[in-house]
């Protein structure tokens, strides 16, 4: 059986009645005071006659609400109120609409950027997940963190952005520097196998845990050695010890701020302090040893 | 080819019983680790004659009249603590020196706090160390006094005796490294790309957790790993752990370094190798090794890998004494210290040296000799 939509019932009508009712027994409630209860004025009322101060308010204050309220009643004024209510939620909609958008374009180019790196063989697959990481990082997130802050916080801002950048270079510096230390241990157990197979070849295989253990410990030193000797040890090693400085340096800049929020000496400035008294010791002394060279006369 | 024959069920029964001997090492070490544990160090009985600073000056009580007149001085790194010299008993140098007959000071650096970050090598060679050694000479009524470096602490004693040579009788080096561009050591190597200024400026004094770090780095198979298996393996061996236990009391017990003077150390004598080259200044004095001209005996390890011999053993030809005793021990950097038992160890040989050279005793005036 078809049945006809209904037509939404219209809000208009409604809203004016309630408006109207609302109205109606505020204003029977106002009209209402002492003298219509007939009870007996509290002391310090006024005497009959003269008009409270606060009554009149309250009339006013009904007056004014009974005009807003009666625009409302009006057909157009209606509409426009509810097409304002809409309004925000359309906008939130669209925001949303364009904020998803956008984030998923960003991700698409991400992912086509990623794409270049190749499908990595299992051996070194943590090396080029690294590589692939320290580079991500560089291109693409140092920049979120270097934007340039506006605003009357802006300074602080920018310190903490600092902060985050440079404690983001000390992660990624870290763990290739771990990285670099895992390596030996990885060469002196391929190595390790090879030796073993090597002599459970030649019949030789020892019963005794103990002497593959030293056998191992032997090519993981020899291993070590060979790394701690090279280049790419040295550089890392510097570049690692660069980042920490660099992000112990951005923890004083807020720590330092922070301790100037509380009126506290910061430790550049107690640094100060002991620079001076290690200056006007070492003056003191000088001092005191041209004092005692010139004997009891002086 | 036929495939290799693993025995397989040897292996087995070895773990069977390896398995068995654990659990029976496991149940004594319960008993050894919950039991009472004597892992004090530096007990040797010492009193503080003298204090500046964080600076302390430690006199050991003598442990029967002394032989000889003249006092030792023992000067330590600055980086790690002077405890190692007095370990426990049995592997203590002081105590061995005592023993000896040799009277014996002990210089202890103590631990640098923030404040003291602006102190310079020369306030540590010109200032504390000429103090104390003035202190001692007046204490003794003696013009000149025994000077013995260990370590760091022998780079400094080595500056100091060129700087004040009147003021030194005789001066005994471990372990000391004067030559700093060798590629034999790895921390010569690893310093060559550190930059100094940069490293100071941001914390200091030089955090000695970061020291402690790096020395671990040097051998990490075993002083990271294979030490611990060893600990592992002797847990029920009551006077190991002990042993074990102070040696790691002392070697995590690491001050900070004074800022200044890393950085000078690190600039002027690992990168810049200025103090062989005799272009070192100290307060404004140039530091001159051939100033050096009392008797030197220099001792070093063969087999230390913080301070190789070549480090080491330049320092005989550059100084101008003409009483020179060199002294190559089997041992690594901490074996010098500790390989110091019986009549024959290093203890023994160094209390001979300086008997020799007393006022009363035989002075050998002969050109080098390497024992």
């Amino acid at each position: 059986m078809n049945q006809e939509p209904r037509p939404p019932s219209a809000p208009e009508p409604l809203l004016a009645a309630w408006i109207k009712w609302t109205m109606d027994f505020w204003e029977t409630l106002a009209q209402m005071g002492p003298r219509q209860t007939g009870t007996a004025l509290p002391s310090g009322a006024l005497p009959h006659g003269i008009k409270s101060p606060l009554h009149e308010y309250s009339r006013l204050a009904l007056r004014m609400w009974e005009a807003f309220f009666s625009l409302l009643t009006e057909p157009r004024t209606v509409d426009a109120v509810f097409r304002g209510i809409k309004a925000p939620s359309e906008m939130i909609l669209q925001m949303a609409q364009t904020g998803w958008g956008g984030y998923f374009h960003l991700h698409q180019q991400w992912l086509e950027g990623g794409g270049r790196v190749e499908a990595p063989g299992l051996e070194d697959l943590g090396q080029d997940f690294l590589t692939a990481w320290a580079e991500k990082y560089e291109e693409q997130f140092k920049q979120l963190v270097n934007l340039a802050q506006t605003g009357l916080l802006s300074i602080p801002q920018e310190k903490i952005s600092q902060g985050v950048a440079r404690f983001g270079q000390y992660q990624a510096a870290m763990t290739e520097f771990m990285n670099l230390l895992y390596l030996p241990l990885k060469k002196s157990l391929q190595v390790m196998d090879e030796n073993l197979e090597k002599i459970a070849h030649e019949g030789e295989l020892s019963e005794d845990f103990k002497e593959y253990y030293r056998m191992w410990l032997r090519i993981l030193e020899g291993e070590y050695m060979t790394l701690f000797k090279s280049q790419e040890y040295r550089r890392t090693l510097s570049y690692t010890l660069n980042a920490l400085e660099d992000f112990t340096a951005a923890k004083q800049e807020l720590l330092a701020d922070t301790l100037k929020i509380l009126a506290l000496p910061t430790v550049q400035e107690m640094d100060e302090i002991y620079q001076e008294i290690y200056l006007l010791k070492k003056r003191v002394k000088d001092l005191e040893r041209k004092l005692a060279k010139l004997g009891p006369a002086a | 080819m036929t495939p290799p024959k693993i025995p397989v069920d040897l292996i087995m029964a070895k773990l069977a019983v390896e398995a068995r001997k654990a659990q029976h090492r496991l149940e004594k070490a319960k008993d050894v680790l919950l039991g009472p544990l004597n892992t004090d160090i530096a007990t040797t009985p010492c009193d503080i004659v003298y204090q500046e600073d964080r600076v302390r000056l430690k006199h050991y009580r003598p442990l029967k009249k002394s032989r000889q007149k003249t006092p030792l001085l023992l000067v330590y790194a600055l980086i790690n603590r002077e405890t190692v010299l007095d370990l426990e008993p049995g592997r203590s140098m002081v105590q061995g020196l005592l023993k000896e007959g040799v009277e014996v000071y002990l210089v202890d650096w103590g631990h640098p706090r923030r404040q003291d970050r602006y102190l310079t090598l020369d306030d540590h060679v010109n200032g504390y160390l000429d103090t104390m050694v003035d202190f001692l000479r007046e204490r003794h009524r003696l013009p000149q006094i025994n000077l013995m470096g260990v370590s760091m602490g022998g780079t400094l004693a080595v500056m100091y005796t060129a700087l004040h040579p009147e003021k030194i009788k005789n001066l005994i080096t471990t372990a000391t490294p004067v030559h700093f561009d060798t590629d034999k050591g790895l921390l010569h190597l690893w310093t060559k790309e550190i930059e100094a200024d940069r490293l100071v400026d941001t914390f200091g004094n030089m955090p000695g957790d970061l020291l402690n770090a790096a020395f671990l780095l040097l051998n990490p198979a075993r002083l990271v790993f294979d030490k611990y298996v060893g600990f592992l393996e002797n847990l029920d061996n009551q006077e190991f752990v002990e042993n074990f236990i102070r040696m790691e009391k002392w070697i995590f017990d690491s001050p900070d370094v004074p800022g200044e003077t890393f950085r000078q150390f690190l600039k002027d004598c690992y990168q810049r190798n200025l103090l062989i080259k005799n272009q070192m200044e100290l307060g404004g004095r140039r530091v001159n090794l051939k100033k050096i001209t009392m008797p030197l005996l220099n001792i070093f390890g063969r087999y230390d890998h913080l301070v190789p011999p070549e480090a080491c053993a330049p320092l005989t030809k550059k100084v101008g004494s003409r009483d020179l005793t060199e002294i190559c021990l089997d041992t690594g950097h901490i074996g010098i210290y500790l390989s110091s038992r019986g009549p024959k160890g290093l203890v023994a040989r160094i209390a001979a040296w300086l008997k020799e050279r007393e006022p009363n005793g035989q002075i050998a005036r002969s050109a080098a000799k390497k024992t």
